[in-house]
């Protein structure tokens, strides 16, 4: 009999030890990102069983949006339509897989109360699947991605390798604060409300639909300390041919160290404890 | 007589399965409902008092105190209890789910935990997804499950209805796809919680040698029952809980001994 599985579960001897603990969760969890992608593409087949477009419904909605909004914002802001709705387009399209992450972050342990009281997977397993479920949505909406893209021309001027170094770092950022959210939302049930306040009043409060103007006064400083704003523009800007902000990729960087650092904290001094707040 | 009969204390030998349990002390936090609202948990800060926890409904529990455990490949343990003894809780930190407050839980071997046979099963999707889905939560990998779909689907019994939503099946249609599912694992460590019975007179008696198999199979089996004679009929040792407190292991013809203490220390 060959007997390669061993586990080995103790009392807390500290917190180097439970951190230990955390990075073998971790490592296990990323050994296991085909059960994380097993169970986010169920996810997403069951979400929109018997429908015929399936999850491209919520891709029609947001081309309708996009146009809506597209023309509305270029007659409001004078500004030519060709400006205007590949900005919206790829504006709504990735703001999208920033706040459905993060909201949707509240649900990864909660929603996985079964399985996280009987088995030994590892816990991470379902903040993946959280993020991997929005990706694949994403795969789903390039559709209109592609379609600005191609339609007003931006492939002549766009930086795809910015843009893809940027998706990296916004996912980097999503993927801390999906574990921040899901730790905190199965100890108290009030969080998914607030989270969900804060990402409403944050889609407002980023230039998703309108073009930012002058940096001047306020303007400057909801774009400066808007962190949304950076992870938007970090792949947006370099679609559209435009160079982010310098300091963009250094606010996402520090940031996703950061915000690692604090949830993996907070995992670590938690994890023990997760499964029974569920 | 059977007091003097104690666990084997030779070291397990490295490629076989053993469970080892020391000291094994598990406390549940009971977040009451209004305890895990923000406001209470922020109220309690503002008030800047040091007040006593029980006070704002999050208590302990303790489920299972100083329990020691050995057992070997082998073994078949047979754990009895009142309701509330511990079992179950004991069964899921077994499973690697709750860790031990203080003491330590060692398992060698692949665990394969029995405990809910609807873990992971999706009714609106078809008989074969949720194969495919249980076989990946149990641990498979996506080419494991496809090499072992046609059995689990032979098994089933179910023929074309595997391809339709499982909200469609019988009660009974659904247990039977549960548990084939369920027993496809081939685990070292079998954890169950009450003999699985399911599915009509025919179905009952090949699930019944499915399950013998599994056991025959698996190194070590823990089995949580009520029933008595389950326990004689598949055990070769047992265990007594009573409040969270574990008794010795004994063979499983000293039952009525065991059970007849008024308590187990």
């Amino acid at each position: 009999m060959d007997i390669a599985e061993h586990m080995l579960r103790t009392g807390s001897r500290g917190f180097r030890d439970d951190l230990a603990r955390a990075v073998d969760d971790l490592s296990r969890s990323v050994k296991g990102l085909g059960l994380s992608w097993s169970l986010a593409w169920h996810d997403v087949v069951s979400r929109y069983r018997g429908s015929i477009l399936g999850p491209f419904w919520i891709t029609l909605s947001m081309a309708v949006m996009v146009l809506g909004i597209g023309f509305l914002y270029a007659e409001l802001q004078n500004i030519p339509l060709a400006t205007t709705l590949p900005f919206v387009a790829l504006g709504i399209v990735f703001w999208g897989l920033i706040s459905q992450t993060v909201i949707e972050g509240c649900e990864s342990f909660v929603q996985a109360a079964g399985m996280l009281s009987q088995t030994s997977l590892p816990m991470l397993t379902f903040v993946w699947r959280t993020v991997l479920r929005n990706l694949a949505a994403l795969l789903h909406h390039l559709v209109i991605v592609v379609a600005v893209v191609a339609g007003f021309g931006l492939w002549r001027t766009m930086d795809l390798p910015l843009a893809l170094a940027g998706l990296a770092l916004v996912l980097a950022n999503v993927s801390w604060m999906c574990l921040l959210t899901a730790i905190i939302s199965a100890r108290f049930r009030d969080i998914p409300q607030i989270v969900m306040s804060v990402m409403q009043f944050s889609m407002f409060m980023t230039p998703v639909f309108w073009q930012p103007g002058e940096r001047v006064g306020l303007m400057d400083a909801v774009l400066t300390w808007n962190p949304f704003f950076h992870m938007l523009d970090a792949i947006r800007a370099p679609l559209m041919g435009v160079a982010p902000e310098a300091s963009t990729f250094s606010v996402l960087v520090v940031m996703a160290l950061a915000g690692w650092a604090v949830a993996f904290g907070l995992f670590t001094a938690t994890r023990r404890r997760i499964v029974h707040y569920l | 007589m059977s007091r003097s009969a104690k666990p084997p204390t030779a070291p397990p030998r490295p490629d076989q399965a053993f469970i080892s349990v020391r000291g094994l002390t598990l406390r549940f936090p009971v977040y009451g409902y209004d305890a895990k609202s923000l406001k209470k948990h922020l109220a309690r800060v503002a008030v800047g008092g040091r007040l006593d926890q029980a006070r704002h409904g999050s208590t302990t529990v303790t489920a299972i105190t100083g329990l020691d455990l050995e057992l070997r490949a082998g073994d078949r343990l047979g754990l009895i209890g009142h309701n509330g003894s511990g079992k179950t809780t004991l069964l899921r930190a077994l499973s690697g789910a709750y860790e031990p407050d203080e003491g330590q839980i060692e398992v060698r071997g692949k665990i394969a935990p029995l405990l809910d046979l609807s873990l992971g099963i999706d009714p609106t999707a078809t008989g074969l997804e949720n194969i495919r889905l249980r076989g990946r939560i149990a641990g498979l990998s996506a080419r494991q499950v496809e090499e072992k779909l046609d059995e689990i689907a032979g098994f089933t019994g179910l023929g074309p209805f595997l391809a339709m939503p499982l909200k469609t099946y019988s009660a009974g249609m659904q247990a039977r796809l549960a548990f084939a599912v369920a027993t496809a694992v081939d685990a070292d460590v079998l954890l169950m919680d009450e003999w699985i019975a399911v599915g009509d007179a025919d179905f009952q008696k090949i699930a019944h040698q499915r399950l013998l198999g599994l056991v025959e199979r698996a190194g070590i089996l823990v089995l949580a029952s009520h029933d008595l004679d389950l326990i004689r009929l598949y055990c070769n040792k047992v265990m007594r809980m009573d409040a969270g407190v574990g008794s010795e292991v004994v063979p499983v013809k000293a039952l009525d001994e065991l059970l007849a203490r008024p308590s187990v220390r």
